[in-house]
């Protein structure tokens, strides 16, 4: 029959290793410590997730081959219509993935990048699909303090040092000029900080959770460390009033406009007191949602949120200079007002 | 071949139906079970087959515990007809035959040509010829209860157990019943059957036991054991036991229930 | 009747050959017919193709695992689900009854929830769909004196019900960012990562299960009157109904572990096999196999071309199953008989 014999020629492929792309000897070590060799030019980059997605254009926009969902309407304006026209290629993290792999093939990628948290569940799958597929599959950690080093890790991958030279001074420069600013700040005038995420603004994240570091990188106390390291997780109202924090912040505009008029949040202090703000979000989050580069011009933007005395600049000149590094297009005075609508 | 019971006791986990039975059945006899509802016979039945441990006593088979044997070697020498049922699957009546021989083939086995031609023949003793290919379920109660009788055929035993073999049949194949009964002993097979008429008893035991509450009343032929006495006793019922002349001169037992304020012709 | 039994099972082989030559030629990756049976032929002579070497990767690394999964699980399932139902003399019956599905979901949940690897997480839900019915086998014999059956039946439910609940729970504490979508994923059941270590890893397994299933098919058969009918007739029904367990659980569990929940193929498969070939487990095993194989090549087809994004496959299945279902119900002659 032949499917036995295509069994047999099956068995056969399979077991090999593949030998299907001629390697040219230029290796790099990704987060996970794996040693992966690439080509020796890298032109097509296939973002693995949204976060991937973000860091790439940023750096190498170019070279991006597509994004992992469509541009939408409210989005579109802040990028060349060139490039919110890339295909929709659907992702591929995590046993959620909605991309097909032959999807992936058929883009013909010369690479595949992942950004984010690293669990030995996404190593195994990026083996996976590298095992199966032949095309070199990196990790790189998403983690706030090495957001420079992953810059620089998509220069030598992509072969743009200079941008991501460029890109890491000006997250180095950004992050040192934060902290020597904030080292003006004595420990009791740390603000205590809620972060809540959803419509209900019930979701938040402990201790090194991704989604918070912006505001530990800040030196804000997240309220909800007190649960301990991990993930986001779902909490309820009276926890929140217990914890009393000093401001809330959200990404969610129903959560906003809901809290304000709320009784139960209304009994916190900070909604009374006007200290709840809703971090823009177009075209990406700037806290969060997803944690990738994006959240650098948030730290900016949350500094100016928790400490107004010290951080007195205007942020438009701020806004503008990271959109047009990040997005790669000047904002419109129309859209830096709207970003800028609800900030101190 | 000899199926006996020896001081048996009989019942279920935590509760004893029946107490001291002992009772023998050879090849070529009908040993009828005669009894009302709740006396135990189908739990003795179940007893004898080794299907629930007994409580006391023994039950040998040509001398050999039963207790110490096999299902597969039990099932050899005794098969069992139970009551006709309503089965779950649409199995033909050739196919509820053919699985009579179970007992004869190894764990991992179908049946083989040979135990196709035993379960034909077995179905056309029985007169099923016609209605081999028909699904069991679709068949009339009796047609049920006779493919039941051809199955335990098949299974090629020295001994036959029937319980009740013509509950919920109509007169004519009940009567079809009996006679196939009768053949089966003439044949050589052991029958033993429960019945609570007394009409068949007479019709083709050769040994009636009969039970009440749980013991052996009576052991012995038809004549001894089924008597105005004995009925009422189990019964609690008057009846007339006499005497009938048949064509071929002989006399023929007939049980008579005595109903109070039954009209006669008059 | 011996004719219509082969032709349904030959009917059966060739649907799956067609099918599965038309899962190698459809898919996001542009691949002709013309071009999978040039690759297949050079594959088999040792000879070129000629053609770009990603259609080879596509179709041995991708499409020929995908297309050999969907074989062997639906076999799987289906299988196991016509050994139940007639063990259970219950045409209603699924494999998941004495919750192995459950105890696989756990598994797989908590593997996610620990963030272990990919072979990590298929292990486990190996192996807590095994305990999980090895415990509704255990409790139900504690419980004496009722009818095993109806014991096993309602063991599996409660330990089902329970592990259920357990699988909420991790949901709820999962992380919704990094976690919680691929629990999601895995419970609805998908084909789209599968890989050549998952076939091979699971065909073994699947084996072992059939074997004794195929062995023991004329004490099955038996296995559908009453327990002491079929004692009386020579059959050892404790002995029989165990390996009968423990096949169609290997086989389920097997399955479950690189595929996620799929239901319904255990249901409504074995149904059709009835319906086709009566049932008798020597014809109605080979025939639920192979419609059942058949059913997941098509429906795991359909999940990846129909839309943009996969479809997944537990969702499928019950849309596909549940019109043939309805339908089989109507048209049929009275109930199951």
């Amino acid at each position: 029959m032949k499917r036995r014999r295509f069994l047999a020629a099956a068995a056969a492929a399979t077991c090999l290793p593949y030998l299907g792309r001629a390697q040219t000897g230029r290796a790099v070590t990704d987060a996970t410590g794996r040693r992966i060799e690439l080509p020796e030019r890298v032109e097509r980059i296939y973002a693995a997730g949204p976060p991937a997605s973000i860091l790439v254009f940023a750096v190498a926009p170019d070279k991006l081959i597509g994004w992992t969902s469509a541009w939408r309407d409210a989005e579109r304006p802040f990028i060349a219509k060139k490039y919110a026209d890339l295909p929709a290629l659907g992702r591929l993290t995590g046993r959620g993935n909605t991309a097909n792999v032959e999807v992936v093939l058929r883009a013909k990628p010369d690479v595949i990048i992942d950004y984010g948290t690293v669990s030995p569940t996404i190593v195994s799958l990026a083996e996976r699909v590298q095992q199966q597929t032949g095309i070199p599959y990196l990790l790189l950690d998403g983690d706030f303090g090495k957001m420079a080093d992953a810059a620089t890790r998509i220069g030598t991958i992509a072969g743009v040092e200079q941008q991501a030279d460029e890109w890491a001074r000006y997250i180095r420069e950004t992050l040192a000029f934060i902290n020597q600013r904030l080292a003006t700040v004595p420990p009791e005038r740390r603000p205590r900080v809620y972060y809540g995420r959803g419509p209900l603004g019930l979701t938040t994240g402990r201790k090194g959770s991704i989604n918070v570091e912006s505001i530990e990188q800040l030196g804000a106390i997240n309220v909800a460390a007190v649960m301990g390291r991990g993930g986001l997780v779902q909490v309820s109202v009276e926890q929140v009033l217990l914890w009393n924090p000093d401001v809330v912040i959200t990404i969610d505009a129903n959560f906003y406009a809901t809290a304000r008029v709320h009784p139960l949040w209304r009994a916190l202090p900070a909604v009374e007191a006007g200290r709840i703000y809703l971090a823009p979000n177009v075209p990406f989050g700037w806290i969060d949602f997803p944690p990738s580069v994006n959240r650098l011009i948030g730290l900016r933007w949350l500094a100016r949120v928790l400490y107004p005395q010290v951080f007195p600049e205007d942020l438009r000149p701020v806004v503008r200079e990271f959109y047009t590094r990040c997005y790669h297009q000047a904002p419109t005075e129309a859209q830096l007002d709207e970003l800028l609508r609800h900030t101190p | 071949m000899k199926l006996e019971a020896r001081h048996l006791d009989f019942g279920y986990r935590g509760r004893g139906v029946g107490h001291d039975v002992s009772l023998a059945l050879d090849s070529g006899e009908v040993l009828c079970l005669l009894g009302p509802n709740g006396s135990g016979k189908t739990t003795l039945f179940k007893t004898l087959l080794g299907l629930l441990p007994a409580q006391g006593g023994q039950v040998l088979v040509d001398g050999t515990d039963l207790r110490h044997r096999r299902r597969d070697e039990v099932a050899r020498d005794i098969s069992y007809v139970p009551q006709a049922h309503a089965a779950f699957f649409p199995f033909t009546v050739r196919e509820v035959v053919l699985m009579g021989r179970t007992a004869h083939l190894g764990v991992f086995s179908s049946p083989s040509r040979r135990d196709r031609d035993v379960a034909q023949a077995a179905i056309e003793r029985m007169r099923l010829g016609p209605l081999a290919e028909s699904i069991y379920t679709r068949i009339s109660g009796g047609e049920r209860q006779l493919t039941l009788i051809a199955r335990a055929l098949a299974q090629d035993a020295r001994i036959i157990v029937m319980d009740e073999p013509t509950a919920n049949l109509d007169f004519g194949n009940q009567v079809r019943v009996l006679e196939h009964i009768q053949a089966l002993a003439e044949g050589g097979m052991g029958v033993l059957l429960s019945t609570h008429d007394p009409d068949q008893a007479f019709l083709c035991a050769s040994r009636v036991a009969l039970l009440h509450e749980g013991r052996l009343a009576r052991l012995g032929g038809p004549g001894e054991t089924i008597t105005v006495e004995s009925l009422k006793q189990i019964y609690g019922v008057d009846v007339a036991v006499v005497s009938v002349p048949v064509d071929s001169g002989e006399q023929r037992r007939v049980c008579l229930p005595l109903v109070k304020g039954a009209r006669g012709p008059h | 009747m011996r004719s219509r039994v082969a032709l349904a099972l030959a009917g059966a082989c060739a649907a799956i050959a067609v099918m599965a030559i038309v899962a190698f030629s459809v898919g996001r990756f542009p691949i002709s017919m013309g071009d999978f049976l040039s690759v297949l032929w050079a594959g088999v002579t040792g000879g070129q193709h000629g053609l770009d070497p990603t259609v080879e990767t596509v179709i041995y690394q991708i499409r020929g695992p995908r297309v050999a999964a969907a074989l062997l699980i639906g076999a799987a399932l289906a299988g196991a689900g016509a050994a139940y139902q007639n063990m259970f003399r219950n045409p209603l019956v699924s494999p998941d009854i004495l919750g192995v599905s459950a105890g696989a979901a756990m598994g797989a949940v908590l593997g996610i929830f620990l963030s272990l690897n990919v072979i990590a997480i298929q292990s486990l839900a190996f192996g807590f769909g095994l305990v999980a019915v090895g415990l509704v086998y255990v409790t139900a014999n504690a419980v004496r004196g009722h009818d095993p059956l109806l014991v096993l039946v309602l063991a599996g439910v409660v330990i089902g019900a329970l592990l259920g609940a357990c699988v909420a729970l991790m949901k709820y504490l999962a992380d919704p960012y990094n976690q919680l979508p691929a629990i999601t994923f895995w419970l609805l059941g998908s084909l789209a990562s599968s890989a050549p270590q998952d076939v091979w890893s699971t065909l073994p397994l699947i084996l072992i299960g059939l074997v004794p299933l195929w062995l023991l098919r004329w004490r099955v058969n038996l296995l559908s009157l009453d327990d002491e009918e079929a004692r009386a007739l020579g059959v050892e029904t404790g002995k029989v109904r165990i390996t009968v367990i423990v096949a169609a659980t290997l086989m389920t569990a097997a399955a479950v572990s690189i595929s996620g929940i799929i239901g319904w193929i255990g249901l409504v498969i074995p149904h059709f096999a009835r319906m086709l070939v009566g049932p008798d487990f020597s014809r109605l095993l080979p025939t639920s196999i192979l419609l059942g194989a058949a059913f997941l090549l098509g429906v795991d087809t359909l999940a990846r071309t129909v839309a943009q994004i996969e479809i997944p496959l537990g969702v499928l299945t019950a849309f596909v199953g549940t019109p043939l279902f309805l339908w089989q119900l109507a048209t049929a002659r009275r109930g199951w008989q």
